[in-house]
């Protein structure tokens, strides 16, 4: 399903923020990406989620070619990948239904379906009460849900969180983990970079460490 | 063989599904870019009235000088005032040999009425309107001479709506066989005022295309200007939503629409300005018009002028903010 082939990125006027990273996903799989922070985890996620593109190497989603994909294709393609941010990147003068709601929006679905939906998504990562509220009234908790909603309201093919955890106390942490696993019994190809290593260890996944940009080591949460 | 027509009976029946699919999706989008522009200007009534009403402003100044000339134009010199022609006989012609020479220019087709002023009526008409009184009473004998006023038949010369070529050829014409008449000194009508008057509207109206044009390029960058800030102030607003994987027409639409707002809000405010200015300048216009014994509709922009001053204004808005958008919302995606 992603597909690093010796990818590289560096920002222009600063050290490498990826070099020399190769390694597979296969479609259904579910795998944690750690490493200290500043080793680009969140630029390699970027980069799948076509927000940037490689200085060198190639990366490929679903079998394509991402350096060939043209603007025209890229909102489409950015369809097929739901991204979680560490910021959560929400509309602060928009309710949470519509914050929710937006991917929907975007792609032209029904409003009585847009509705049902939404409702399913909060209700997913128990938000449903807050579905009025606006988003700068919520825990940065909460917050974060509602970007998770957002996320995986379009049930894209690819799920990428970034820090997912980062301000969720250990219950919520768990369940969440519990609902990306959850997601991925459905199908759904789901990287998570964290550098929660308690969490990573509860679960017998795949885990891709980066260090300085390179990519040190891939190993088993729970060897044996 | 049958199995495979079916098959490609239902793919193709899938396919226009599809393709309906689509154009539904394609409405629901624009149907949401549509009020959601809306929604944004009523949510910040203040600055979209401003803006609002600076583009009815440069609306209605154009839009005034059309009505204005339209108005002029309608009062038609050439028929009214321009129809007449003044023959001045010798001096010495007697009242009979005068009679006479009116009867026969009243015969003539293109005539309408000939009357005939005497020196001596002329003479007491100069006395009492030119305040010479002095002067005149002065002069032993009265140098004035037989003058005919020659109305012309309008349908017979010609209007002005006609080539005002035309119209001047004919009274060319007119004009020389009059001359050759016995017992005419010279005759003549004030053409120089007709082509002064020609002129000034022929000027009135390059100088009213001209603002048109100008107040068109200031309703297009104002729009644009206001665009341009709308999308600084939403940068947050169309990066989110390019992340979740909106086409760049998507993020574009509200913007045209709001562009194509402002502008016809601001086509609704010209036309409002331009009933309430009509209204205002109607009874002072009427009394000067009353004095001038004149039948004088007023001419407004009515139903049909008013909505293409709306589709105007609604074209210039969105050409403002297609402006802005090219300009500021190029470089959304990594390249």
């Amino acid at each position: 399903m992603i597909r690093f082939e010796r990818v590289s990125k560096r920002y222009p006027g600063s050290v490498m923020a990826l070099s020399d990273v190769s390694f597979h996903l296969e479609a259904g799989e579910m795998a944690f990406l750690t490493g200290h922070s500043g080793a680009g985890k969140s630029t390699l996620l970027k980069l799948i989620a076509l927000l940037e593109r490689p200085s060198g190497g190639q990366v490929f989603l679903d079998g394509r070619n991402l350096a060939k994909v043209s603007r025209r294709q890229l909102p489409v393609l950015r369809r097929k990948v739901g991204v979680i941010f560490q910021d959560h990147k929400l509309l602060s003068d928009k309710t949470v239904f519509d914050n929710v709601a937006l991917p929907l929006i975007i792609a032209g679905v029904r409003y009585q379906e847009i509705q049902k939906r939404v409702s399913a998504a909060l209700d997913q990562v128990d938000l449903l009460r807050k579905i009025k509220t606006m988003p700068l009234a919520l825990s940065g908790g909460e917050q974060q849900r509602v970007g998770i909603a957002r996320a995986i309201i379009s049930h894209p093919p690819v799920l990428l969180a970034d820090e997912p955890t980062g301000n969720l106390d250990p219950d919520l942490s768990a369940d969440l983990m519990t609902l990306f696993c959850r997601l991925n019994e459905l199908g759904t190809t789901v990287l998570i970079a964290s550098h929660d290593i308690a969490l990573i260890e509860q679960l017998n996944r795949r885990v891709l460490v980066l260090e300085h940009g390179g990519m040190s080591r891939v190993e088993m949460s729970r060897s044996g | 063989m049958v199995n495979t027509r079916k098959q490609r009976r239902s793919s193709r029946h899938s396919m226009n599904a599809g393709k309906a699919l689509a154009i539904r999706a394609w409405a629901r989008r624009h149907v949401y870019s549509f009020f959601s522009s809306l929604g944004a200007l009523v949510r910040s009534p203040l600055g979209t009235m401003m803006t609002v009403v600076v583009l009815g402003i440069a609306l209605a100044l154009p839009l005034g000088l059309w009505v204005g000339l339209k108005n002029i134009q309608q009062v038609n010199p050439a028929t009214e005032d321009f129809s007449s022609i003044s023959v001045f006989l010798n001096s010495g012609t007697d009242t009979a040999a005068t009679t006479q020479l009116a009867a026969a220019i009243q015969s003539w087709p293109e005539v309408d009425k000939v009357t005939s002023l005497s020196p001596e009526d002329a003479l007491t008409d100069f006395r009492e309107n030119s305040g010479f009184a002095a002067a005149v009473d002065a002069l032993t004998e009265n140098p004035l001479p037989w003058v005919l006023e020659i109305q012309l038949l309008e349908a017979a010369v010609g209007t002005a709506a006609e080539s005002k070529l035309q119209f001047k050829q004919q009274l060319d014409k007119l004009l020389t066989r009059l001359q050759e008449l016995p017992g005419v000194e010279f005759a003549q009508y004030d053409l120089k005022w007709l082509e002064r008057l020609h002129a000034l509207m022929d000027l009135g109206a390059s100088i009213g295309r001209l603002l048109a044009l100008l107040f068109g390029f200031a309703v297009i960058f104002v729009v644009g200007n206001t665009i341009r800030l709308d999308i600084h102030n939403r940068k947050e607003e169309i990066e989110v939503m390019s992340l979740v994987g909106a086409t760049e027409a998507f993020i574009r639409r509200p913007f045209l629409y709001t562009g194509f707002w402002y502008g016809l809000f601001g086509g609704m405010v010209a036309v409002i300005l331009m009933s309430i200015s009509l209204a205002l300048i109607r009874s002072p216009l009427d009394r000067l018009l009353l004095s001038y014994q004149s039948e004088f509709e007023l001419i407004t922009p009515g139903f049909s002028g008013s909505l293409l001053v709306l589709l105007t204004g609604g074209v210039l808005g969105l050409l403002g903010a297609a402006l802005a958008v090219r300009r500021h919302l190029q470089n959304l995606n990594p390249t």
